[in-house]
């Protein structure tokens, strides 16, 4: 008897494992889950927690509740100036209506993603095609993306029942053919710049030389004036001085002035001088009464 | 032994039973019965054991039950250490932050995630980009950040590490799309990272990530490779700017004080030329004054002695010819081209020409007028 009951407990723990097992469920934090029954949405307003479903009737599809990514590959797209650039964008969304979101993606998430990607991809493809590279790159990125994620939020929502908290562009590059360009005018850039330096260098160097010459010419014209103006009055002093003493006797003056020049005149021994016997020098040569 | 391996794994066991027993699923109510099971479990041990063990070959299942109960027990601790904080989920849903120490939840039912709060992380991204007067910059940035929300991090977004990538990436573009070139590499650099930082922190807390950023440094930026070298003459080309002037004004440094010294020399000298000529005209006037006087007072006397003195100074110093042009009818040769040839000639002899020399020729010449006179006087006493 006692054997029998312990066996028949055991066989009501198992069953009741097996059932339970088939059919409790936990809904995490981190999860939004829906109840299908033969392919109709039941329930999709789970709360984090412990459930139960009828197995075999009810099938259970649990979804990410957390913010995901779309991460789309970088496409081209024209501008406003009908260039090319590549732009790489994410977006940032919620699975709000899990229901909805179950519908339209038939249960694949990746579905969403596609989905998404593609919309966010024609909307940028909108938005830049009507800008300059100056405006997405630096002017209007944030009202560019603003309305993207306000554009994309009215679909969404009701479409994929899914809430975009953000959309953003990662990068904007340009194509190799415009970045060489690019590269090109940066060159043309640097070296006018490089010039401009050199340049004042050189307008530098020569202003300061050329200030330093007049500077020179200044102070050594001005030393030449004042010499002469020296001399000058060196000589006038001298002159006067020679004056105010010869006037006294122009006379002997002329006659002790010519004996010094004769002296000077003729003091080498290679100075030759032709002398007529009869001049008055030698008036005793012949005579010693000098007649 | 095959039936308490699910068991054993399993919660399901206790709640299961208990389901059947009381009806509608409640998540506190179930843990409470389950609670007084196991009390009860413990509290009827020696009973059971008692009816078991008179029924013979009867399974310990009560021994079963305890032992698996104390395992149970023992696997629900776990430490939080002094860095970290754990999320705990109960039944799927939130139920707590726990920090450090030694903490028990029921494990299967309670599920624990630690993550380590105070770890500062980095981040790096790296890559060209476009600034707002579309040139390209290649610019390094680093961002380190924290756990500031571990609820967030664990529960709230999906690849919380990706969503920073991106969001840096996503800042970075931002705020380097709105400088300048030079701003970027130069001036504005902490602006930059100071502009992400904001940025990125309003997109993390956007995407709910619960992750603080704490610094985000521009490790690097500045012109691409391809453009490099153009930049780098930039550089040089501003040296040289330097360069140019700090020469030009050393030159000038050199020049002036040069022409200063100059400049005074030529005074100097102007000044020397007046005092020796002013000097000199004194002296002489003295001189001439002084030998007026003297000259007043004999004047025959001293001009005769004057003129003598001069003559002979003259005379004693220079070669003389006397010649007595009297007698015209004389022809008389004087080498004059010899004479004055020795004294003043050509300049290539000029260094050959020695005192002695001259003195040589002159006196030859001297001979020769003398014989010549002779010879005229001669034969004019002859006649």
């Amino acid at each position: 008897m006692n054997n029998n009951k312990s066996l028949f407990v055991i066989a009501l723990i198992l069953l009741g494992l097996l059932a339970l097992s088939a059919s409790a469920f936990v809904v995490k934090e981190t999860e939004k889950a829906v109840l299908v029954r033969f392919g109709e949405v039941v329930r999709t307003d789970y709360e984090p927690g412990l459930y139960f479903k009828i197995p075999l009737v009810h099938e259970l599809r649990k979804f990410d509740a957390r913010i995901q990514t779309v991460d789309s590959q970088p496409v081209r797209m024209l501008n406003s100036e009908n260039k090319f650039m590549m732009v790489d964008s994410y977006a940032k969304f919620r699975i709000v209506d899990v229901g909805r979101f179950y519908v339209a993606t038939r249960g694949d998430e990746r579905n969403a993603v596609r989905l998404l990607a593609e919309q966010i991809n024609n909307l940028l493809r909108n938005q830049f095609g009507v800008r300059d590279l100056h405006e997405v790159v630096s002017g209007q990125r944030d009202e560019l993306m603003a309305e993207i994620t306000e554009n994309l939020n009215k679909t969404a929502q009701t479409d994929l029942g899914v809430e975009i908290v953000d959309v953003r562009v990662k990068r904007i590059d340009l194509p190799p053919e415009v970045s060489e360009s690019v590269f090109q005018r940066m060159r043309a850039g640097r070296e006018l710049e490089a010039r401009d330096h050199r340049a004042k260098g050189q307008e530098a160097s020569e202003r300061i030389r050329a200030n330093a010459d007049r500077q020179k010419v200044v102070i050594e014209s001005e030393a030449y004036r004042k010499a002469e103006e020296l001399r000058g009055d060196g000589d006038a002093e001298a002159a006067k001085i020679y004056a105010q003493a010869f006037s006294k006797d122009p006379e002997f003056y002329r006659f002790s002035r010519s004996l010094t020049a004769y002296k000077e005149s003729f003091k080498s021994k290679s100075d030759m001088l032709l002398v007529d016997p009869d001049s008055d020098f030698f008036r005793y040569l012949k005579d010693s009464q000098g007649k | 032994m095959a039936w308490n391996e699910p068991g054993g794994n399993n919660k399901d066991p206790w709640g299961g039973g208990n389901r059947n027993n009381d009806g509608p699923p409640d998540l506190d109510e179930l843990l409470r019965k389950m609670q007084q099971k196991l009390n009860g479990l413990f509290g009827g041990k020696p009973s059971d054991a008692g009816d078991g063990r008179p029924g013979g070959g009867s399974f310990p299942w009560s021994l079963v039950m305890i032992v698996l109960a104390v395992v149970y027990g023992l696997w629900g601790f776990y430490q939080v250490d002094a860095n970290e904080s754990a999320v705990v989920l109960r039944l799927g849903k939130y139920h707590n932050t726990v920090n450090s120490g030694l903490h028990w939840n029921p494990p299967l039912i309670d599920h624990v995630t630690k993550v380590n709060m105070t770890e500062v992380r980095t981040e790096r991204t790296t890559g060209q980009m476009l600034t707002e007067d579309a040139s390209i910059v290649d610019v390094v940035l680093q961002v380190q950040w924290h756990i500031d929300n571990a609820e967030s991090f664990v529960l709230r977004v999906r690849d919380p590490l990706k969503s920073l990538q991106e969001a840096t990436d996503s800042a970075l573009r931002h705020i380097v799309g709105s400088q300048t070139l030079n701003g970027v590499i130069s001036q504005n650099r902490t602006q930059v990272a100071a502009d992400t930082q904001v940025r990125l922190q309003e997109y993390l807390d956007l995407y709910q990530t619960g992750i603080r950023v704490d610094v985000v440094n521009l490790t690097d930026a500045k012109a691409p490779r391809e453009v490099q070298d153009a930049f780098d003459d930039v550089v040089r080309a501003r040296e040289d700017e330097v360069r140019l002037q700090n020469e030009a004004q050393a030159y000038a440094n050199q020049v002036i004080p040069v022409a200063r010294g100059q400049a005074q020399r030529m005074i100097e000298e102007a000044e020397a030329y007046k005092s020796r000529v002013v000097e000199s005209a004194r002296g002489e006037a003295a001189r001439f004054t002084a030998l007026l006087a003297e000259f007043q007072q004999a004047p025959e006397v001293t001009r005769e002695r004057m003129y003598l003195d001069a003559m002979q100074e003259v005379m004693s110093n220079t070669s003389k010819v006397m010649v007595d042009v009297e007698g015209g009818n004389n022809m008389m040769y004087l080498p004059l081209d010899k004479l004055t040839g020795g004294a003043s000639g050509g300049a290539s002899q000029r260094t050959q020409v020695t005192p002695q020399v001259v003195d040589e020729i002159s006196q030859r010449v001297m001979n020769q007028i003398r014989t010549e006179v002779n010879n005229a006087r001669r034969s004019r006493e002859v006649r």
